[in-house]
């Protein structure tokens, strides 16, 4: 029986090795791959993000530790794939219009797809109309705008307007981030949240996801 | 007083005439904004402005020598791809946003950083300095007993400079995957830094402060664990300072983006006794809380914030308000917190001035006049105004 504790503190430490390694020793021996995210893999990121919020994790810490659940979801999301498992949920991710700033972006696009959820990254300079169209034909429910500078961060309530005027506001929440943002900024724009950190942004994407309607 | 005595007063508490006038910089884009509303194209700003003089610096280069040559690699129309000077490659607008995004970085590991990145890192390069006859007739200049201004010597960068050659992403990894590397780049960068402190001081110049560049902080925190910082970088910055001491250069400042107040007490350990630009926009930072936690170890230069000069001009007064108990006090030298931006209304900017000037500078008539913009491009100065 694999030891899931290892697991667990490779994650936890960011031995991408070992994680990858224990993974798959336990999928030969037949764990159910979604019992083994939820139960090990998640908690282990939970705790990361934990411990990224108390100030015992730093930035290098949180990216070894993503990197080492990388190359466990690479086993196993075919296999969640094969099996229909649904994510926690679904994000369409991206910097907004005239931003080309992605470090942030990816920070919180690695620790959500750590935090069981499928993520569509849009990249950079995303126009209002594709992160429509990500909650259109990818059945994205939350959109998260990431912006940089106080000058690009206008185009936030843009996307908010577009999916308004799409008429899909309603089940799609919004949520935004960057170092300018406040949740002043967001009350102020109509979005669903905010975050300042990368952890947050996952605990934030959990209480949104709850809060789409079932689709019709 | 002169701006040089000025400065030094300021930084180690001792009576002065006021406080310095100075200012961060702007966007590119805020001066052409305001070339509409009046701003003289081609203007110098200090001189527009009528401030200190500023950021004037004194040493050798203390980067990559030679550079890589700058190419453009693609044109994307709005925006292009370039390998900058530093061997990144970017995506930069061409109109734009002030900061690029990089692609992709020559420096990736052990192989690169020998190829490509230690050879340029020589201490001794004699390129580091101009040419001998330039060089000569700068520190002729600087070295003169009657200079004014207070000069600056740029020691680099121990974390920022390796951060930008690798990515975030990669030299974070490499804390971990390959952490005697991170230490030789710290130990080569602050081999040359000593170099061309050494030189630009045998030379006769003794600068008014020193500084590092290192922008190691986002909007929650440092980029590095504490403890990763006293291991990696601490050691470095100490070799630094105490050459800066010894050659009595006690003036010591960090230019550092974001919430740096966990690694504040560290750097005040390694021997740094300023920092710049405490940033209220990003984390709220209060140089008035700043002044209580650390005491007056630590000379602050900023914390101005930048967002309000946009605002209506009662909240500029009142911010002006709010920091002159701790200029009054000494050890601080206010400034916005970041380069102005194009949001800012240019009539917005010179009230901020003036009543820095009243306030701050106490209206002495040893402040230069603020230029007034008129429409026809040419410009008076406040003072001359009936």
């Amino acid at each position: 029986m694999v030891d899931r504790e290892k697991l667990y503190q490779a994650i936890l430490t960011g031995d991408a090795k070992s994680a990858r390694a224990l993974t798959e020793e336990a999928l030969k021996e037949s764990v159910d791959p979604k019992e083994l995210l939820d139960k090990t893999l998640i908690p282990a990121m939970d705790e990361v993000g934990r411990l990224f919020e108390t100030n015992e994790y730093f930035v290098p810490e949180l990216l070894i530790s993503a990197r080492a659940m990388k190359s466990a979801l690479e086993l196993i999301k075919p296999l969640l794939a094969e099996k229909g498992a649904e994510p926690a949920g679904r994000v369409a991710i991206g910097t907004v219009k005239g931003d080309l700033h992605d470090i942030g972006k990816n920070l919180v696009a690695a620790m959500l797809e750590g935090g069981g959820f499928e993520v569509v990254d849009l990249g950079v300079d995303v126009s209002p109309e594709a992160f429509v169209t990500a909650a259109k034909d990818k059945g994205a429910s939350i959109i998260a705008l990431s912006a940089l500078l106080t000058t690009t961060m206008p185009a936030m309530k843009k996307v908010v307007a577009a999916l308004e005027e799409a008429g899909i506001r309603e089940r799609v929440k919004v949520m935004i981030g960057g170092a300018p943002i406040t949740q002043r900024y967001a009350d102020e724009i109509g979005a669903d949240g905010y975050s300042d950190n990368a952890s947050g942004a996952v605990a934030l994407a959990r209480s949104l996801a709850a809060k789409v309607p079932a689709a019709a | 007083m002169n701006p040089r005595e000025r400065f030094h007063a300021t930084l180690h508490y001792l009576p002065r005439d006021r406080c310095p006038i100075m200012d961060f910089g702007f966007w590119s884009e805020t001066l052409v904004v305001w070339r509409e509303q009046g701003y003289p194209e081609g203007a110098d700003p200090d001189e527009f402005f009528g401030m200190d003089p500023q950021w004037i610096g004194c040493g050798g280069e203390v980067g990559l020598r030679p550079t890589f040559e700058e190419r453009v690699i693609e044109d994307r129309g709005e925006s292009e791809v370039v390998r900058q000077t530093d061997g990144v490659i970017v995506e930069r607008g061409k109109f734009l946003g002030s900061i690029p995004r990089h692609l992709d970085h020559s420096l990736k590991d052990r192989d690169t950083w020998e190829r490509h990145y230690q050879p340029r890192l020589m201490p001794d390069d004699p390129n580091r300095f101009p040419p001998s006859a330039e060089w000569r007739l700068k520190v002729e200049e600087l070295t003169r007993p009657d200079r004014e201004y207070p000069v600056f010597l740029n020691v680099g960068s121990l974390y920022g400079l390796p951060r930008n050659w690798f990515g975030l992403e990669r030299i974070s990894e490499l804390v971990y995957d390959d952490r005697k590397l991170l230490e030789e780049i710290v130990e080569t960068l602050a081999d040359v830094i000593v170099s061309v402190i050494e030189t630009t001081c045998a030379a006769g110049i003794r600068p008014e402060a020193a500084n590092f560049w290192e922008d190691m902080c986002y909007r929650s925190g440092p980029l590095l664990s504490p403890k990763v910082f006293r291991e990696l970088l601490v050691p470095q910055y100490k070799r630094i300072t105490s050459v800066l001491h010894r050659h009595g250069v006690d003036i010591v400042f960090v230019d550092c983006d974001g919430k740096v107040d966990d690694l504040t007490p560290l750097w005040l350990e390694a021997g740094v006794n300023m920092m710049f630009p405490i940033e209220v926009g990003t984390w709220n930072a209060d140089v008035v809380e700043f002044r209580r936690r650390f005491g007056k170890d630590l000379r602050l230069m900023g914390g101005v914030d930048k967002r309000i000069l946009a605002g209506p001009k009662e909240g500029i007064a009142r911010e002006i308000e709010r920091l002159a108990p701790v200029v009054e006090e000494g050890g601080f030298i206010p400034t916005p917190d970041h380069r102005v931006p194009p949001d800012v209304p240019l009539s917005n900017y010179i009230f901020y001035l003036e009543e820095a000037k009243r306030i701050w500078g106490k209206g002495l008539s040893n402040i230069r006049p603020t230029s007034i913009p008129v429409r026809s491009g040419a410009t008076l100065a406040a003072g001359a105004l009936p």
